[in-house]
């Protein structure tokens, strides 16, 4: 059986333009990333188009991925999303926000293959921690993740002073932040 | 001057969710290399990839697969 390469090999590969890294790429993310892009939009076509998008994106930047040895991975999930959330607020007619992600701007702190793999083969493990918040600080961070909404529509939607939102959303964050890090045995400063 | 006042923000603006003025000094910060700000978004980053886990998974449609191969293989 053909051993699967090792994420920097696909990193590598990547910057080499190499078509089977792509194919590779697109087989390990691509499940996941529609499923999110359906949970956000809601719209199978819609999530493929953005799905190919971004898949494009990281391709075109993929010497620099590659170079930086950067997460491809973790691009296109960010930036799937990011896309994701500005079409849903669009169809939605809400403000559009400041861009919060910019792949080029991103590269110089995109986590590494390495980083990233680890957070894969855990997951489940991570699924299980992500179900130990608070059910509030869930909704919360869902409303803001899948969504797509501020701190202020979310104290809206939820009725809600947006103060508490505000310390929900960030408590629910130092949750998940200090759980991963058990979890994958990593602190900020050893990323 | 440190940057631990930002510490609460990184994950929350790099969703989207806050965009005040915490937000606009972590871009600022990161435009001009600050370690410390680049150090945190990256962590930031991996908490957000797990926020990001889907509910469940989609098995994408083997044609447009192929297509966008294709695609970019001919670049």
């Amino acid at each position: 059986m053909k051993q699967r390469p090792s994420a920097e090999t696909l990193s590598e590969r990547l910057a080499g333009r190499d078509p089977e890294a792509a194919a590779e790429l697109y087989d390990r993310c691509a499940p996941n990333l529609l499923g999110l892009l359906m949970q956000i939009l809601g719209d199978r076509s819609a999530a493929e188009d953005i799905l190919e998008e971004v898949f494009q994106r990281v391709w075109n930047e993929g010497r620099s991925i590659g170079k930086m040895r950067a997460s491809a991975g973790m691009a296109l999930v960010l930036a799937a999303r990011a896309r994701a959330v500005e079409r849903y607020r669009a169809g939605k007619a809400l403000p559009s926000l400041p861009k919060s992600f910019s792949l080029r701007k991103a590269l110089a702190w995109l986590p590494s293959e390495k980083s990233v793999a680890l957070l894969e083969e855990r997951k489940e493990l991570l699924k299980k921690v992500a179900r130990q918040l608070p059910q509030k600080q869930r909704e919360m961070l869902e409303l803001a993740v899948f969504e797509g909404l501020t701190d202020e529509e979310i104290a809206q939607k939820l009725g809600e002073p947006s103060a508490r939102v505000q310390s929900g959303l960030m408590a629910g964050v130092r949750f998940l932040r200090h759980r991963l890090a058990a979890v994958t045995g990593t602190w900020a400063a050893n990323i | 001057m440190g940057c631990q006042h930002l510490d609460e923000y990184y994950e929350l603006c790099l969703i989207g969710t806050l965009t005040g003025e915490a937000c606009t000094i972590i871009r600022e910060h990161v435009a001009d290399q600050c370690p410390y700000c680049l150090t945190h978004l990256r962590a930031a980053a991996r908490t957000v990839y797990m926020l990001c886990q889907p509910t469940r998974t989609v098995r994408p449609d083997p044609k447009r697969r192929a297509q966008l191969l294709h695609r970019l293989q001919k670049k």
